[in-house]
């Protein structure tokens, strides 16, 4: 948590020059062009230059790419932290800790496998609030319950301590990795939203919130339907998450056992029906969920750029930049990946990138 | 082979006995070619489909993954993929098919639900899942190819066996007992003809030294009866050219 009053002028202002130093559709379409070296080298050019170079000597091909636009990501968004200061910081902090929890999952399943620890730290994408000294202590543990231990200043302690009893009965993990993903999720909209009564109805922060219930209320959408389509015999309230609008625990347990009531079930909401309606009617027809997830990432940051052109210089604006990044990054992992196995440039375009 | 064989009737009797065994041997061995034949027609029916659908789902398997590594990053898939430890069981057991044992697999935790995979479902996408999905069906096909190609396989060496024990007893074996048959028989046959010529000859022998003792005691008694009337010279002559004339019969002979 950051004292001091918040700054989102100065912010937005950093952060408007970084945004505009992301690739444009048209860099996109010079890159589904190009093989992984030449990706690497156009990277050089970009403002990839210092990762590119500094991982070049470990790492080669699409790998060099996956570490550098990590390590990349990992510093942008570091800078916002270090920029930001008050309610914008614990705002940005609680949404960068996604990160958090990719790095803690990360490290348990090394610590599972019994990897290397520097294998481990490669795969690290740094740019949450833990501090780097806990995540080197974390990488020197040698047992799961150590690492829970060393985290006992952290709000992941608790879920995970509940969880590592589940852990232990099972051996699996997905009990301590569902624990840092709800932790994460519900998390995002304490402080400020404490149920509808409590939202802020107007003003940048309702539509902070708004963007943090979509986010949610997506996740929920993509776990229904995977829940739904496994046809595992799961408890699908173990798997819901609070605070977004579009289901609550009961609607999910009931629609998870009817897939085609679940589909219009969203299609319905006068929040999201609209905007996911194509992808919605592909759904029923489709087999796949790819299709429907890639349209949820689609909406989410078109979601974040309405945002932040209504709020230029609210948090709403960071989120939207952050996002944005996100998708970069992506971009031209999938872009570099495809081309690698030899997708051609129409499947890349289609499948992978969104623009 | 023949000329290594006594002729005798004790090895007539034995290599009958053998020819016996060995044409009984042949028909039942033929008859567990054209059966096992049968059998690896059906067998191979199914390992082309196998193949065919192993081929497919390592396609897929393959799209799958892909996909994953692009859209997820290669770490995430990794990440996801390390977060179990547990391994598919595979347990094998025999079933026998014609008198060829082969091996029937049993898998068991091979495909598995979204919450038996290890990761967790909340961060991950079902873009794993697919990939996760996608690789469990490859294995199920690869486990049924492993059982199928390996009963084909040895069925395939069973039937190359059988076929060769039937080409050595329909060209080898037995025509070497027919022809030891052949020459024992004849070799009996032989001995046989020889024995009673042998026989024959003994007879006649034995027929003429009769003979000639006969005579030489008729011829004994006659000198005895002119000497006894007569001391003649011309009597003493006959029986000297009748002893010349009995010598001469022999001799030309």
């Amino acid at each position: 948590m950051s004292a001091g009053a918040s700054n989102p002028e100065y912010v937005n202002a950093r952060v408007r020059s970084r945004r505009a130093s992301l690739f444009a559709d048209e860099d996109y379409r010079k890159l589904v062009r190009m093989g992984p070296s030449e990706i690497a080298r156009f990277m050089e050019e970009t403002e990839y230059e210092r990762e590119i170079n500094a991982l070049g000597a470990r790492f080669s091909g699409v790998d060099l790419i996956e570490y550098a636009l990590n390590r990349n990501l990992a510093k942008h968004f570091q800078d916002l932290l270090d920029w930001s200061e008050g309610r914008l910081y614990d705002h940005i902090a609680r949404y960068l800790r996604k990160f958090d929890v990719w790095n803690l999952k990360t490290i348990f399943r090394g610590i599972y496998t019994d990897t290397d620890p520097e294998e481990i730290r490669t795969d690290l994408i740094r740019a949450g609030e833990l501090e780097d000294a806990t995540i080197e202590r974390l990488l020197e543990t040698d047992s799961i319950e150590d690492a829970i231990e060393f985290l006992r200043a952290t709000s992941y302690y608790e879920p995970l301590t509940v969880a590592y009893e589940e852990f232990e009965d099972h051996g699996a993990l997905v009990p301590l990795e569902n624990a840092l993903d709800r932790e994460f999720y519900e998390n995002l909209l304490a402080d400020v939203s404490r149920g509808p009564s409590a939202e802020p109805q107007e003003g940048p922060e309702a539509k902070y919130v708004e963007f943090l219930q979509a986010e949610i209320d997506f996740r929920n959408v993509r776990n229904a339907l995977r829940l739904a389509r496994s046809g595992a015999d799961l408890d699908p309230a173990a798997y819901y998450i609070d605070g977004g609008v579009l289901f609550d625990r009961a609607d999910l347990g009931r629609l998870v056992g009817d897939y085609d009531a679940l589909v219009d079930h969203i299609a319905e909401n006068k929040r999201y029906g609209d905007r996911l309606s194509g992808a919605l009617e592909r759904l029923r027809d489709a087999d796949s969920l790819i299709q429907f997830e890639h349209a949820l990432d689609a909406a989410l940051l078109e979601y974040a750029d309405t945002l932040s052109s209504i709020y230029p210089t609210s948090v709403s604006a960071v989120l939207s930049y952050i996002l944005a990044k996100e998708r970069e990054v992506e971009n031209i992992r999938a872009i570099a990946r495809g081309r690698e196995v030899g997708l051609d440039e129409t499947e890349i375009e289609e499948e992978l990138v969104i623009l | 082979m023949a000329k290594d064989v006594k002729p005798t009737r004790k090895n007539l009797m034995e290599i009958e006995d053998r020819i016996e065994l060995s044409e009984r041997g042949h028909g039942t061995l033929e008859k567990k070619r054209d059966g096992l034949i049968m059998e690896f027609m059906d067998i191979l029916d199914k390992a082309q489909d196998v193949r065919g659908d192993l081929a497919q789902d390592y396609q897929n398997a393959q799209k799958k993954i892909n996909m994953a590594r692009a859209m997820e990053g290669d770490v995430a898939v990794r990440g996801a993929a390390a977060a179990l430890q547990e391994h598919p069981e595979i347990t094998t057991e025999s079933k026998n098919i014609m008198g060829v044992v082969v091996p029937q697999i049993e898998s068991s935790r091979v495909s598995k639900s979204l919450d038996q995979r290890g990761y967790g479902i909340m961060g991950t996408s079902a873009r794993i899942d697919e990939a996760a999905e996608a690789y469990e069906d490859l294995l199920e096909s690869i486990i049924l190819a492993a059982e199928v190609e390996t009963a084909m396989k040895k069925m395939l060496r069973e039937i190359e066996t059988t076929k060769r024990r039937v080409n050595a007893l329909e060209f080898k074996l037995l025509p070497d007992l027919y022809e030891g048959q052949e020459y024992i028989e004849q070799k009996l046959e032989e001995q046989e003809r020889e024995e009673t010529f042998r026989l024959k000859k003994i007879k006649e022998k034995k027929e003429q030294a009769e003979k000639e003792e006969r005579e030489a005691e008729e011829a004994e008694a006659e000198d005895e009866d002119e000497v006894a009337p007569d001391d003649e010279s011309g009597d003493t002559a006959e029986p000297d050219m009748e002893q010349s004339t009995a010598g001469g019969v022999p001799g030309g002979d």
